[in-house]
C-alpha cells in the first residue's frame, strides 16, 4: 500500500516538473512524436493480438470484439 | 504517518503551484479537427507455421488476409468531431478450413472413401471468410480544450462471431497541456455462433457411428485395423456437450497519464483492467488426449507419419474441443518514451507488462527510429520483441489428460518468445499540393514487417496507407 502511494505521489510531482509553453511544443508536436501507435501498423497490431495472449495498454482495443484470445 | 503528512502538504504545494500558471482562456478559439479527414490503409498478411489448433496443435498454420480500413474524421462544429472507423477482412486459412478436413469419393465397390490430413487445406465452406468492423465515435472538447469527453458503439461480424460494443472516456489536460490524465471504459457483448470439428458435431448429436456422417465411412485404430463400431473398442469423445453459452462478454477500463517532460521528450503510462466472462473457448479447436485410444478416418499406412507433412491422407478423429475456464482477468501495463534527437531523427519506445489468471506472463519491448531524410520523405526503422509464459491449460498435440476440467492445445497460449522486424517509407506533403477532385492528399505510407516466433510460425505483412483531406 505504501508503494502506491509514493508511486502516486511521485507522478504527481512530474505534473509539477516542467511546463513546455505552447510556442515551444514544435518538437513535441512533430507527427512521429504522438504517443500511440502510428496509424500504419493497425493490422499489424491486429495480428499480435490474434497470435499473442497478451492485449491492451496502449492506447487502443484491449479485448472483445473477435474470438480471439 | 507524519512522513504521509509531510509528503500530501508538499504534494498539494507542489500542484497548487503548478495549478497557478495555468493559461487564461484564449479569447480566439481554434477548431479541434479544421477539415474533413480520411485515412485509407490496405494491408495484405500471409503466415504459416506447423501448429494448427484448429487440428490440436499440429498442422498447416498457412493464412492469407487481406484487409482494408478507412477512418473519416468529421468536424460537426469548433468543438465536435464525429469518426467513422469501418474494416473488412477477408482471408483464406488452410488451418480453419480443417473443420471438415475430408475429402469424399466412392470407391469401385459403392463404398463410401473419406480422406484427409491436419497439413492439407480443405476445400470446405470455413476454408473463407469476410470480418467486418464498424465503430462510430463522437468526441467533445471543452472551449479551453482541457477537457475532452467521447462515446462509441462498435460492431463486428464473421461467420462464427458476433460483436455489439460501446464505450466512452474523459480526457484532462492541465499544467498548460503540459500534463494529460485519462479514463475510458469499454464494453462488448459478443456471441458465438459455434462451428466445431465436423466428427464432434455429428456425434453430438446421436452418438451413432452407423449414422450420419460415419455411415458407411471405416474407422481406423492406432494399428490401422478398421474397428466394429458396434463393439467396445471404438472413439468415443470425452463430452458429447459441445457449447452451451453462446456469450462471450468483455468488460474494460483504461487508465492513461502523460506527461511532457521538456521541448524534445514525453512520457505516457497505460494500465487496463480486462475482465471476460462467458465460453472463452474457441469451439473450432480440436485437443487429444495422451490418456484416450487413437482413432482415424483415411490411409491406414500413413498413420505412423501421422505427426509429419508427409501425411496428406489421414485423419485423427477429436478426443474434444478445447475447454478454458469461463471468466479471464487481464492487466496489461504500458509505457510510451518519445525523445526528439533532432531534426533528422526521433527515437520511439513502447513496454508493456502483462500478466493474466490464467498463468500467463508477458514482456513487449518495440524500438521504433523515423528517420527524415528531406522534408517531406521519412523513413521508419523498428524492431519488436515479445516473450510470453503458456497459460496453465495448455500443452501439445497429445499431452494433455481428459481428467483436467480444461486444456487447450492452441500455440498462441503456449510459452514462446518473438521477433518483429520492420521498415517503412511516409511522404507528407503539409501543403496539400496533389489533389484529385476535392481530396487534397496529406500523406502516404508503405511499410513492410517480418514476424517470427519461437514456435515456427512466421508471417509478413504489408500495408500501404493515404491520408488526405476534403476542402
Amino acid at each position: 500500500m505504501k508503494r502506491i502511494i509514493y508511486l502516486l505521489i511521485a507522478a504527481s510531482l512530474l505534473t509539477s516538473c516542467v511546463a513546455v509553453k505552447e510556442y515551444e511544443k514544435i518538437n513535441i508536436n512533430d507527427p512521429d512524436m504522438v504517443l500511440s501507435s502510428l496509424k500504419f501498423s493497425k493490422f499489424e497490431t491486429y495480428a499480435q493480438v490474434y497470435r499473442e495472449s497478451a492485449s491492451g495498454a496502449n492506447g487502443g482495443k484491449s479485448g472483445g470484439g473477435c474470438g480471439c484470445n | 504517518m507524519k512522513k504521509i503528512i509531510v509528503l500530501i502538504m508538499l504534494l498539494i504545494a507542489t500542484w497548487g503551484n503548478s495549478q497557478t500558471k495555468q493559461d487564461s482562456i484564449n479569447t480566439y478559439k481554434k477548431r479541434v479537427l479544421e477539415d474533413i479527414e480520411i485515412y485509407f490503409l490496405t494491408s495484405y498478411y500471409t503466415q504459416d507455421g506447423d501448429n494448427a489448433a484448429v487440428t490440436g496443435g499440429i498442422g498447416t498454420e498457412e493464412l492469407t488476409d487481406l484487409a482494408t480500413n478507412i477512418v473519416i474524421s468529421i468536424p460537426l462544429n469548433d468543438d465536435d468531431v464525429l469518426t467513422i472507423d469501418a474494416t473488412a477482412s477477408s482471408y483464406t486459412s488452410a488451418s480453419s478450413s480443417n473443420l471438415d478436413p475430408f475429402t469424399r469419393t466412392e470407391g469401385a465397390d459403392g463404398k463410401v472413401i473419406l480422406i484427409g490430413s491436419p497439413w492439407v487445406e480443405s476445400s470446405g465452406d470455413s476454408r473463407q471468410d469476410i470480418w467486418f468492423n464498424g465503430n462510430v465515435g463522437y468526441s467533445h472538447a471543452s472551449d479551453d480544450r482541457n477537457k475532452i469527453w467521447s462515446a462509441n458503439v462498435n460492431f463486428a461480424a464473421e461467420y462464427d462471431y458476433t460483436s455489439i460494443g460501446f464505450g466512452g472516456g474523459y480526457s484532462w489536460l492541465f499544467n498548460k497541456k503540459n500534463t494529460e490524465f485519462g479514463i475510458k471504459g469499454n464494453v462488448f457483448l459478443d456471441t458465438w455462433n459455434p462451428q466445431s470439428p465436423i466428427e464432434l458435431e455429428s456425434f453430438s448429436d446421436d452418438q451413432d457411428l452407423n449414422n450420419g456422417f460415419f455411415r458407411g465411412v471405416d474407422i481406423l485404430d492406432q494399428n490401422g485395423e478398421v474397428i466394429d463400431k458396434n463393439g467396445t473398442n471404438i472413439w468415443n469423445p470425452v463430452s458429447t456437450t459441445l457449447v452451451d453459452d453462446k456469450n462471450r462478454n468483455t468488460f474494460s477500463v483504461s487508465f492513461s497519464f502523460s506527461q511532457i517532460l521538456s521541448k524534445n521528450a514525453q512520457i505516457s503510462f497505460f494500465l487496463d483492467l480486462v475482465q471476460q466472462n462467458g465460453w472463452l473457448s474457441s469451439p473450432l479447436q480440436r485437443v487429444y488426449f495422451a490418456d484416450r485410444n487413437n482413432y482415424y478416418i483415411g490411409n491406414p499406412s500413413s498413420i505412423p507419419i501421422y505427426t509429419t507433412p508427409q501425411n496428406i491422407d489421414v485423419f485423427q478423429l477429436a478426443d474434444d474441443i478445447e475447454r478454458l475456464p469461463n471468466s479471464r482477468f487481464k492487466i496489461p501495463i504500458g509505457m510510451r518514451f518519445n525523445y526528439y534527437i533532432n531534426e533528422m531523427f526521433v527515437l520511439r519506445t513502447y513496454y508493456r507488462f502483462y500478466t493474466d489468471d490464467w498463468g500467463v506472463t508477458a514482456h513487449t519491448l518495440d524500438l521504433e527510429i523515423p528517420v527524415k531524410i528531406t522534408d517531406k520523405l521519412t523513413l521508419y526503422a523498428a524492431y519488436r520483441y515479445y516473450t510470453q509464459t503458456k497459460a496453465d491449460y495448455f500443452a501439445p498435440y497429445e499431452v494433455n489428460l481428459s481428467s483436467q476440467d480444461f486444456y487447450t492445445s492452441d500455440f498462441d497460449l503456449s510459452d514462446f518468445n518473438s521477433n518483429k522486424y520492420s521498415i517503412g517509407i511516409s511522404y507528407t506533403d503539409i501543403f496539400t499540393k496533389m489533389h484529385i477532385w476535392k481530396f487534397y492528399m496529406k500523406n502516404a505510407d508503405l511499410r513492410y514487417s517480418h514476424y517470427d516466433r519461437s514456435t515456427g510460425l512466421t508471417s509478413d505483412i504489408i500495408s500501404i496507407g493515404f491520408k488526405s483531406i476534403f476542402k
